[in-house]
Parts: C-alpha cells; structure tokens; sequence
C-alpha cells in the first residue's frame, strides 16, 4: 500500500500563504488567550477540590444551587467524565480537611443516599506558584536545549527555524486551547500538569518531524552541491512527506484512543497532543524549512555540509 | 545467519531477561487472586505456606501508582516562622512583630522564610543575636546557624515521621526528602485522611524510660503463655481464647483485612491441650519434638529469641508478636505498670536484622522538653575513637537527671521517641550538671540518628501540609480499565496499520513495537518503579512514536527498492541511511523528556520515564531486532519479504 507514489509538490512556492494562514491562526490563539483567557486546574491555582461521584445523574445547575448555600465563597462545579460524576472546586484553603469536608456535607445533606468521593485534592497557592514557574523554566530550557542541539547537528540557520516553528506551535496549540475551552462538552482543558507534559511532549514531537525533514535536506545538500536551495527543499519534503505522513497517523491512533477511551486524567493531554501532532508536522514544512529557505536568500547565504 | 548470531544472542537474552524481571509481577496476581479466593482460615495457611514466595513477588512487582490503586499523597514543609518562634532566647513584643510581618509577606513572595526575617531585622537596625545564638554572634553568623537548623529540622520531621510510620504498620509507605525543606510521603491504599493527619502532625514524644526488672519481663511472658495456651492464670481463658479476633498477617498483607484468624488460632489451642497430654506420658523426645513440644508450651516465647542481652524478634515474627500483645486478653496479665516496646531500628548480630522487644516502667522519668541541646561527636578517649553523643538538660531538667541516674547506677534508661526506643543507655553513675554523654554507638550514623531523636524532645520540627491528594479505590480501578483499555486498542489498531502498509516491513516492525511495551514494563519493574495513568499515556506514546524508526526504515527501503537495488541491497542501504535521522530526532526527544522529568512531579515524571524508557528501547528494537528478522527471513523464506 502506498499513499504518496512519487510525490512532487512545490510546497516552498506556497509559503506565503501559509506564513498568513499561520499568521492568522496565532493572532486568533493569542486574542483567544487574551480575552477567553486559559482555564487553570488546581494545580496551578491552589485551593481545595473534591471529586464527587452522585448515585444519579445530576445537573451542573442542581449542583450549582446546593452548593450556594455552603459559603464558601466563589464555588467552580466541572463534570469529570460523565454527568454522575462532578469536580467540586473551591480557591479556599481551610486548616486540615475543614474545606473539603465542608462541601462532602453539604452533598450529603441534598444526596441521602451516599455520594461516593472518588478524589480529594488540597494544593496550597505557594506551590501553585511553584509548579506555575516550573512549567515555564521547563519549556524554555527545553526550547534551548533543542536550540543548542539543531545549531550544533545541523548549522544555526536551521536552529532558528526550528526553534521559530516550535514558538509557532506552542502558541498555536495554546490558542487552540484557549478557543476550545468549555466549547466540547465533557472536554476539561484545564492547565495543569498533565498539560504541562503534553507541551512538553509536542515540543519533543513537533522537533522530531522537523529533524526528519531537516536530515534528508543535509543528506540532499551533499549529494546535489549544485543544486539551487529552494528546489533542494522541496525535494527532500516530497521524499520525507510519506513518513510524516505515517508516523502522524500511528501517534494521533494512539492519542485519539487515548482520547476517547483514556480515563479523565488523560484526556486533556491527549486532545493538546492530537493538536499538536497536526501543528508539528505543518510547521516543519511551512515555518520551519520556509524560513531557514528565506532566511538563507535574505542573507545570500550558501549553505554547505 | 552467522553474521546475525550475536545479534540474536543479545535479543533473545534481553526477552528472557525482560520476562525474569517481569515475573514477579505475574506471581504477585496468582498470589493475589488466591488469596481472595479462598476462605479466611485457608488463606491464612496459604500465607503460611508461601510466606517468603508472597512476600519476594510483592517487593518485585511492578508497582501501580497511588492513581491507579488508590491512596494518599502528602507534600509537607517544615514551618520556618514555627521553628523561629520555638527558637528563640526571649520573645518580645519586637519578635512577635517580626515574625507576623515575615508570615504575611513570606504568603506572597518567592523569597525565602529566612531571608525575608533577617532583612526585617535589618530595616529596623535589631540583630539577630538578641534572640538567637551567642550574643556575640554577627547577624550573619546567626544566619548560618538558622539555615542549619531549619535543615536539621526537616531531618528531624523526617524521623519522627518515619519512625511513627514503622509502627503504623502501613504497607509500602514511601517517604522521601524533597529539595531542602520538603518531605514527600505516600501512602497508598489509605484514604483515612485524619489518621495520617494525625501521624504526621501530631507534637513528638520524648520519654526516658527505666526499663522493668528482668524478672517482671521473664514473668510477663510466661504468663502471656500461659493465656495463649488457655491456662489462665485466673482460669478465665476458655471465655478469653474466643475473644482474640486480632488477625495475624494483617499488618503484612495489603488484601488481608478479611482475613480472621480466628479458627486458626482456637485450632491451634485446642491442638495444644492434647499434645501437653501426651508429653507427660512420653519422655522420649528427639531434639526436633522437644523444639515443638516448647514451641506449643510457649507459644509466645517461641516466637523470642533469647538472649542474655534481652529478647529479641525477626523483621517476620514482630506484626505476630505486636498483636498477640494487643489482645485484650493478654494485656490483663501484663501489669499496670509496664509496657512493652520494640527497639526503633532493627539490630544486626547475625545475618538477619532483630528488633529487641524491650518491657519499659509505663511512667516516664522524663520527658523530652529539658533537653536544651544533643550532639553527635568522636570521642577520643581512653579506647580510640568513638562515636558518642552528647546532651545537655535545662536547669530544672539537669537536677531531675541526677536524682534519676543516682538512683539507678548500672541500669538501663530508654530514650524512647513516640513509643520505639532508640537507645538504652547503662547509667555508669550519677550525672550532676546535667551534660551526659551516651556512647556505645556502632558508628557515627547511628549516633547522628540519635542525635536528631533527643533534638525532637527539645525542638520539635513543626510541619504543614501544603499539597494533599487522595485518590479513592474506585476511581483507581476506572482508572486502571480505561488506561488498559484505550492503551490496547491504540496499541491493535497501530499493529493492523502497520500490517497493511507495509507487509513484511509492517509485521516485523510489529514484533519490533510488542517487544518494545515488553521490555519497558520490564526495565520499569527492574528498577523499582511504578506504573501510573500518564505511565500508560507514555507507553502508548512510545508505541505511537516507536513506530516512527520502523517507517523511516521502510520508507528508506522502498525508496532505494525503487532505485532499482536487490532486495538485500536495499535493506543494508536503508538501515544505514535512516540511520542519522533516527539518531537526531529521537536524541531531541529525549532531550524534552529528560527536562519533563526534572521539572515535574509525581505522575508527571512517571509519564517522562516511561517515554524515556521506550525511547531508547525503541532504538535497540527498530535498529537491531527487525534487522535481524529481515535478514532471517531473508536467508530462509526470500518470498515473504516484500515492503508493500
């Protein structure tokens, strides 16, 4: 079975257009994380958290009610997978379980006959902050790290390219986010950990399709030294076009089962890196290979291996 | 197929490896699955029976996470702004003042409790040694000294913490220092938030103890004996064996709570009346029915091992003894005023460690509160080095001490923290001014250890919670199903995709990417590490991005295939020139993972491992073993191999 038999697309004449598509598309994620903002999870806002499953089906808005006369100030209420199953959350942070015991009452008293507490989560704002600052000294490093390593594999001509694509993604995905929260039912995009991993994770991934595609352009350097760059470039994403192709599909089967069978804990991770896998193989084409190609023609560069 | 001897050598030991590692595991269910099986007696002697089988697969299994099987994560901190307050000389109006400025501005900033205090003494122009240190002490001085208790005092919560955990008896806690002032404890399978609350935060307890005269201990165990063989010392024990309902293996065995020993002991009684009976009548023994004649006369003290240093217990028998002795019906014949305790850590006179089980006066002597500093040296006296340590008591507390050792001279005092005794010292004669140095310490560790304990009398290590997750037993199920379930159907519909894609080429990355999941689960069980959600998401992901070696390679085979080169040529050629790109791109990979795994926490690092782990697996599994699948069949059965 083959998809692509002899692949010949200019892909490098459309650039372009894609530098607007992706233009437009970060510009809307950035307005989108403006405005909507990003919902954070309790890891990254502190507070106080009980995971709530009732023995029937209940609505948000019963919940909302029954848990207003609690005082406990400004109560977020998130289903957790199906709609017997609801996160009860609270930025209070009372001494010892006195918060969490507060809402397991006040759902017993409205719920005779038992809730049953699947998670009970306490996170003090300080280490809120903490894994706030973790998570972006680790995607920075990571960003330098990949920086440092396509600079001294490739030439850093590539390096800026690479690393621009891997901005583009981020953002890209982080607007997504920001655009689909609350827009799927049943969807909990909140930031937390597991986004943190799944952001790293795509850095990880977006760089890999890019290495590929950047590797079979060296390879090509070598073997057409009088080869003009731009066709070079097309050639070598014609060729490698097939395995991103491929690759993509095996990992987002991966994901999307992750996605539609994984437990909540994992779906927001997998619907980033579903996401992520489109933006990481468009990138390396379009932000990625696009710009080295400009940059090089900008500076009259000649690149040699 | 000689070319490839080596290679296959390498693979086949890396299977067979991977399957030792991973049979504990597989042994830990049978055991599991058993034991819910059976009714509660025949459980009981099926622990028996594989006692030590159960036991070396539970340790060997690979773990589940508190995610997966339920329990409690605690992170705690020690309370700086607590300890301050503890520590110093005078508490004025000034340091009250101080201290409360400190904890409101220590909510909000990143700076360090102690920084944030010594600039607050430097606005006001106050130093630091008016309440802490000597008074000479410049502010800096002070400083180092604060720093270096506020780490002592994360030593000491560490302790303190452990050694009530040691007598919790709950299974596979794991507690664990993390960066400089923080403890990270994790209690799986336990949800009863209070009690753990409770063990943690409640104030340490630190008593001298006289030890009871050995006779009173040579008599206490002959009469719990006694009780235990139904030869009640007030002939009450017919109604007493049927009360004791404590379960023996307990504490050992997570899925023991059903379990009710109960017959089996009542069995064993009953057993043991009849064969008293017919010992009077036999008086020829051979040495191995005189050890079971003693072994059912005594069932306790069978259980000891005597020494003429004392009594003392294997690791094993020391749950069994702990709940014989809190059988109501045995603690009627240990008097009022005694008790027994276990030695805090265990000792080793042999090749297996003991714990001493020591009989303690219930009143203490004294209490922790006047020790006003302890400290571990090398002593150089009269015999050479020595680890010793060395305390100091209050004014009130040293007159106490010297009426207590001159009492006591040539007798044992416990130093005895939340009910374990980490020490019993010889008073060698009475100690007037209250500096006593207890030596006697195997090396320097242990007096260290020593020294953190008598500092928990004096200063205790105030900790707080600032991060608590629970995760209840159900949830953990779900969790394991959906996990297992969307883990298996990525994993099928990626092998079928590959499979039809690339034929040949497909199937032997298949066998490639199976083997892969196989020696991750392994090397993550080797290395004592635990499986959670996103461990699963990891694996998955490895999966999905395993594959990404074998597509390079198949596209690089059909690619110089297509050039027109034999089949043989075309692998070679393929192997060796998506080579540097699976280099690349999988070294970028691991790079972001090795960041994650820095920087995150908990389940978050466990997803990094696992996608480390598979990572480098998967260049062993798509450079070399599919290379070797090819070749072999290559040499074998030419036909089969075609790349679609």
């Amino acid at each position: 079975m083959r998809i692509f038999k002899n692949l010949n697309i200019d892909f490098m004449s459309m650039r372009r257009l894609f530098y607007v598509v992706s233009a437009i598309i970060v510009v809307g994620g950035i307005a989108s994380i403006t405005f909507k903002g990003i919902e954070f999870g309790l890891d990254f806002k502190g507070g106080t958290e009980v995971v709530v499953r009732f023995p029937r089906v209940v609505e948000i808005g019963e919940l909302r009610d029954i848990m207003r006369g609690a005082d406990l100030g400004s109560i977020e209420i998130k289903t957790f997978g199906s709609n017997r199953d609801y996160i009860v959350r609270t930025e209070q942070k009372g001494v010892g379980t006195t918060i969490s015991d507060k809402i397991k009452e006040t759902l017993e008293q409205s719920f005779p006959m038992g809730i049953e507490v699947l998670q009970e989560n306490r996170v003090e704002a300080k280490i809120g902050a903490e894994i706030r600052r973790d998570a972006v000294i680790a995607i920075f490093i990571a960003l330098i790290g990949i920086l440092v390593y396509i600079g001294f594999r490739f030439k850093l001509i590539f390096a800026v390219g690479a690393v621009i694509a891997l901005f583009h993604d981020v953002i890209l995905t982080f607007g997504l986010i920001s655009f689909f929260t609350g827009i799927i039912p049943g969807l909990n995009l909140e930031f937390g950990q597991a986004m943190v991993a799944a952001f790293l994770t795509l850095v990880g991934y977006s760089i890999n399709d890019t290495v590929i595609v950047f590797d079979r352009i060296r390879e090509n350097l070598k073997l057409f030294k009088s080869s003009a760059f731009e066709p070079l470039i097309n050639k070598s994403i014609n060729t490698t076009m097939s395995r991103t192709i491929l690759t993509s599909t095996t990992t987002m089967i991966a994901m999307l089962s992750l996605l539609f069978l994984g437990g909540e804990a994992t779906r927001g991770f997998a619907f980033a890196m579903a996401i992520g896998i489109i933006t990481g193989s468009y990138s390396s084409i379009f932000v990625a290979s696009a710009l080295t190609l400009d940059w090089a023609k900008a500076r009259n560069i000649k690149i040699t291996f | 197929m000689k070319k490839n001897l080596f290679r296959i050598i390498l693979i086949v030991s890396f299977i067979l490896f991977s399957v030792y590692l991973l049979l504990p595991t597989l042994w830990d269910a049978r055991h599991q699955k058993a034991l819910h099986g059976l009714s509660p007696a025949d459980s009981v002697k099926y622990y028996d029976e594989n006692e030590s089988s159960i036991r070396n697969a539970r340790e060997k299994r690979l773990k589940l996470g508190l995610d997966l099987q339920g329990g409690m994560y605690v992170t705690m901190e020690v309370d700086v702004i607590q300890l301050l307050d503890k520590m110093a000389k005078n508490k004025d109006e000034a340091l009250r003042e101080i201290l409360e400025e400190t904890r409101v501005e220590a909510m909000t900033s990143d700076a360090s409790v102690l920084d944030i205090f010594s600039r607050k003494f430097n606005e006001r122009g106050i130093r630091l040694s008016r309440y802490y240190g000597d008074i000479r002490d410049s502010n800096a001085d002070v400083m180092s000294k604060l720093r270096d208790e506020s780490e002592k005092a994360v030593e000491r919560a560490l302790e303190i913490i452990r050694n009530r955990i040691d007598q919790y008896g709950v299974a596979e806690v794991s507690i664990a220092r993390s960066g400089s002032r923080r403890i990270i404890l994790e209690l799986p399978g336990v949800s009863d938030e209070r009690e753990v609350r409770s063990l943690i935060q409640e104030t340490a307890q630190l008593e001298f103890k006289l030890l009871a005269d050995e006779n009173v201990q040579y008599k206490t165990i002959e009469n719990i004996d006694k009780v235990l063989r139904g030869v009640s010392i007030e002939d009450e024990a017919d109604t007493l064996v049927a009360e004791g309902d404590t379960s023996v293996v307990a504490p050992l065995l997570a899925t023991a709570d059903t379990i009710d020993t109960d017959e089996a002991i009542a069995a064993d009684i009953i057993d043991d009346d009849t064969m008293s009976a017919d010992a009077l009548t036999d008086t020829r023994l051979s040495p191995e029915e005189e050890m079971e004649k003693f072994r059912k006369e005594n069932p306790f003290m069978s259980l000891l091992i005597m020494t003429e240093f004392g009594y003392f217990a294997t690791e094993d028998q020391r749950p069994r003894i702990s709940n014989i002795l809190d059988r109501p019906d045995v603690k009627k014949v240990i008097p009022d005023d005694v008790q027994f305790a276990w030695s805090a850590k265990p000792r080793t006179f042999t090749d297996t460690p003991v714990y001493e089980l020591y009989l303690l006066k219930a009143k203490p002597e004294l209490t922790g509160e006047v020790i006003t500093n302890a400290q571990a040296q090398i002593d150089q006296g009269g015999l050479g080095t020595s680890a010793v340590v060395t305390m100091q008591m209050d004014a009130a507390g040293s007159r106490e001490w010297a009426r207590i050792t001159g009492a006591n001279v040539n007798k044992q005092i416990a130093i005895v923290l939340d009910n374990a005794v980490f020490s019993a010292p010889n008073v060698r004669q009475k100690i007037i001014g209250g500096n006593s140095q207890i030596d006697g310490m195997a090396n320097m560790d242990e007096a260290r250890l020593l020294e953190i304990v008598l500092k928990a009398g004096a200063l205790p290590a105030p900790v707080e919670i600032i991060e608590e997750r629970t995760v209840g037993p159900s949830l953990g199920e779900d969790s394991i199903v959906k996990g297992v379930n969307s883990f298996a159907i990525g994993l099928v519909l990626i092998l079928i995709f590959m499979l039809m894609y690339y034929q040949f080429g497909g199937f032997s990355a298949d066998i490639a990417v199976t083997f892969n999941v196989l020696f991750v689960l392994a090397i993550l069980a080797g290395f004592r590490g635990t499986l959670t959600l996103p461990g699963i998401a990891g694996i998955l992901l490895t999966v999905g991005m395993a594959v990404d070696a074998n597509v390079l390679i198949n596209e690089r085979i059909r690619e110089e295939f297509a050039l027109g080169k034999t089949v043989r040529a075309a692998i070679d050629s393929g192997y060796s020139r998506a080579f540097p790109a699976i280099i690349d791109s999988n070294l970028t990979t691991l790079i972001t993972c090795l960041i994650l795994y820095q920087f995150g926490s908990g389940p978050v690092q466990g997803f990094a491992l696992t996608l480390m782990i598979g990572i480098i697996c998967s260049l062993f599994t798509a450079i070399i073993m599919t290379r070797v699948i090819m070749e072999t069949t290559l040499e074998s059965a030419p036909k089969l191999v075609r790349f679609g």
